[in-house]
């Protein structure tokens, strides 16, 4: 097991190679140079080749790219051309904020599915399981930010503001700065939304999955033994049912993250958060090469992370599954 | 459900189709001439509701993008300063946005770019997907290699990543050309998903002894897999392609959302949206309707592509 952990960490390595250099090569294809945009008035040929020298833009495209992964094997992410400041550092100020979202969101997710399927299935074609339905199919088919905006509009606006609209308190000790406002209250205050958000449309996405594979489950002999044992409903359900079904679930979800991160950046921009997501849309829109391959970066790692746990949660819900 | 050794799979999540799906079959089997799949399927088809409810706004969509001209009551891109931010009214039934421009009018013309986006993004992927995945199927060996490699790199990037840097790339514009670009970007992340079902597909309907036959005959590659592979492979990719619609749509409105998708003045949901949230605290019903006009059009999709799901291929999930 600790072998295959260890292989599977090792797979990381050209993953992210290939996708950091995709993204490095499209970003130069962009049209338009970060370097007139940060002069802006004062731009002069002589002040632009400095600053493309300072910054080593005057170097053919994959010279750059070795030299920022050299870098980056010490431990160095590369300054932002445009403010400055050190990538790695931004990267992990805003790392905690986006991990609490996609956190909360599936918790979201997982509170709202695992009841509603699992009662869908087993009172099948009942009004529950048809309530259960209806609301998934709506769940699937409206967008996070059009789920933020109502949302605003009920807590924000109609209830008289008993939820920010925006803006953000760090939780406890991750607040960056000495002028930020940090507490829990404050914090749950801030997530409730966005997490909600963000966490609905997957919830309607599981319960529709996680339904149809307990139907299939609970028709099979394995529980129907279960049944005629004399258990009930809750031990069949939990102790037999659940884990199988949940494998296809798993799968799915893990499929789901690349659509994850779309939506923490949707929701993050509607909420004016300081997460992961703001920080790379405004760096890829404001072209900001060193910030989008930090960016870049910090997605491909969770993407394969994310799959990664996504495989050893299989052997988790069914033992037969080992990885040598 | 009772399992018979000879009855198909069970169906999971359908709740209509179960009980009858043999003895559908059994009548085709029986009376005269078999009926072809196709008519077995829209038969199902129409007896299912969703799938009816979903076809019903989905028609009326394609009716009101189509018509959107006689439609719309005023101009969608005319602005009017002396009649901004004004409430519902029976002039301007959904209200006026902050340049005075008739939000009835905008919906109705975005309801365009929303069905042109999502299904030619969709088509796109298609036309370039199918061939390749049949490609890579059939020859097997180096060329799969490559096609499929191709494939992965793709869609080892989150979609949205990769979508957001080729509108960038692509620098989003308004009308015709910008509404172009992102059904580009769009079709773009979708392609290896078309790829990976037909070719999937192919690699069990080559093995097949008609496909055996037709070589044995000497059929022609390319006729074989449009005339004899292709047809087999129909029922999944109808499905994927018509809840990838639903997909694309709100891939489009995410875009414009973030402000990367086309490019105003044109009449686009997700820009609209986005742009009357600054305003929602006096004037809620701004962001609403672009965003009620967003939910219907992928829930119609929705609804029709899990009722064909369950009617051309009823084990699919």
């Amino acid at each position: 097991m600790r072998v295959y952990i260890l292989k599977r960490l090792i797979q990381i390595v050209p993953t992210v190679l290939g996708i950091t250099l995709v993204v490095f090569l499209m970003m130069q294809s962009i049209p338009g140079d970060p370097v007139v945009s940060l002069l802006g008035e004062a731009y002069t040929e002589e002040g632009a080749a400095q600053v493309r020298q300072e910054y080593g833009l005057d170097k053919p495209v994959l010279v750059q790219y070795f030299v920022w992964l050299g870098k980056l094997l010490q431990g160095d992410w590369g300054r932002s051309i445009l403010s400055g400041r050190p990538v790695l550092k931004d990267v992990l100020i805003r790392l905690p904020v986006t991990l609490e979202l996609i956190v909360l969101s599936m918790a979201v997710a997982l509170a709202i599915a695992l009841p509603a399927a699992i009662i869908g299935a087993l009172r099948q074609n009942t009004w529950a399981d048809y309530a259960a339905t209806t609301v998934a199919m709506i769940g699937v088919s409206i967008p996070e930010f059009f789920i933020g905006v109502l949302l605003l509009l009920v807590f924000s606006f109609g209830l008289g503001g008993v939820l920010p609209s925006s803006g953000w308190v760090y939780l406890p000790g991750t607040c960056p700065t000495i002028v930020c406002s940090a507490g829990l209250w404050g914090n749950v205050h801030h997530i409730l939304m966005p997490a909600f958000a963000l966490g609905v449309g997957r919830a309607a996405i599981l319960t529709r999955l996680l339904r149809s594979s307990m139907l299939e489950v609970i028709r099979t002999e394995y529980v129907t033994t279960a049944r005629a044992k004399g258990l009930g409903d809750r031990a069949v359900v939990f102790k037999h049912a659940l884990k199988n079904a949940l494998i296809p679930t798993v799968t799915v979800m893990g499929l789901q993250v690349g659509f994850l991160i779309g939506g923490a950046i949707v929701v993050e921009t509607l909420f004016a958060m300081p997460g992961l997501g703001t920080f790379g849309i405004d760096a890829i829109i404001g072209r900001d090469y060193q910030q989008v391959q930090g960016f870049a970066l910090i997605t491909a790692i969770a993407f394969v992370v994310m799959n990664l746990l996504v495989d050893l949660t299989y052997t988790f819900l069914d033992p037969r599954i080992r990885y040598a | 459900m009772r399992e018979g050794p000879s009855s198909p799979r069970p169906i999971s999540g359908g709740s209509v189709r179960e009980a009858e799906l043999p003895a559908v079959v059994a009548r085709g089997a029986t009376a005269g001439p078999a009926e072809s799949p196709f008519v077995l399927g829209v038969r199902r088809l129409r007896k299912s509701t969703t799938a009816l409810i979903g076809a019903g706004i989905v028609a009326v969509l394609i009716v009101v993008a189509l018509f959107a001209d006689v439609l719309a009551p005023q101009s969608p891109i005319t602005s009017d300063q002396t009649r901004t931010f004004q409430s519902p009214s029976w002039a301007s039934p959904l209200g006026t946005d902050q340049l005075g421009r008739d939000m009835l009018s905008r919906v109705i013309h975005g309801t365009r770019i929303s069905l042109l986006v999502g299904v030619s993004s969709v088509l796109l992927a298609l036309f370039i997907g199918v061939p390749f995945g049949m490609i890579a199927g059939y020859y097997g060996g180096r060329i799969d290699t490559v096609v499929m490699r191709t494939m992965d790199l793709i869609l080892a990037f989150p979609i949205y990543l990769l979508a957001i840097i080729l509108m960038v790339i692509f620098s989003p514009t308004a009308g015709l050309i910008g509404t172009m670009k992102v059904t580009g970007a769009i079709a773009i992340v979708r392609i290896p998903i078309y790829a990976r079902l037909v070719r999937g597909s192919v690699l069990s309907i080559k093995e097949k002894e008609y496909i055996e036959a037709c070589r044995a005959l000497g059929v022609r590659d390319p006729w074989i897999l449009f005339r004899h592979v292709l047809p087999n492979c129909l029922a999944p990719i109808i499905v994927t392609t018509t809840l990838g619609i639903a997909t694309s749509i709100i891939v489009e409105a995410t875009l414009s959302f973030l402000g990367l998708g086309t490019q105003p003045p044109t009449p686009s949901w997700g820009w609209d949206l986005k742009a009357n949230v600054a305003f929602i605290q006096s004037n809620l019903w701004l962001s609403l309707f672009p965003g009620l006009a967003i939910f219907i059009t992928v829930l119609g999709f929705n609804l029709f592509g899990d009722g064909l799901r369950d009617a051309l291929d009823p084990r699919l999930k």
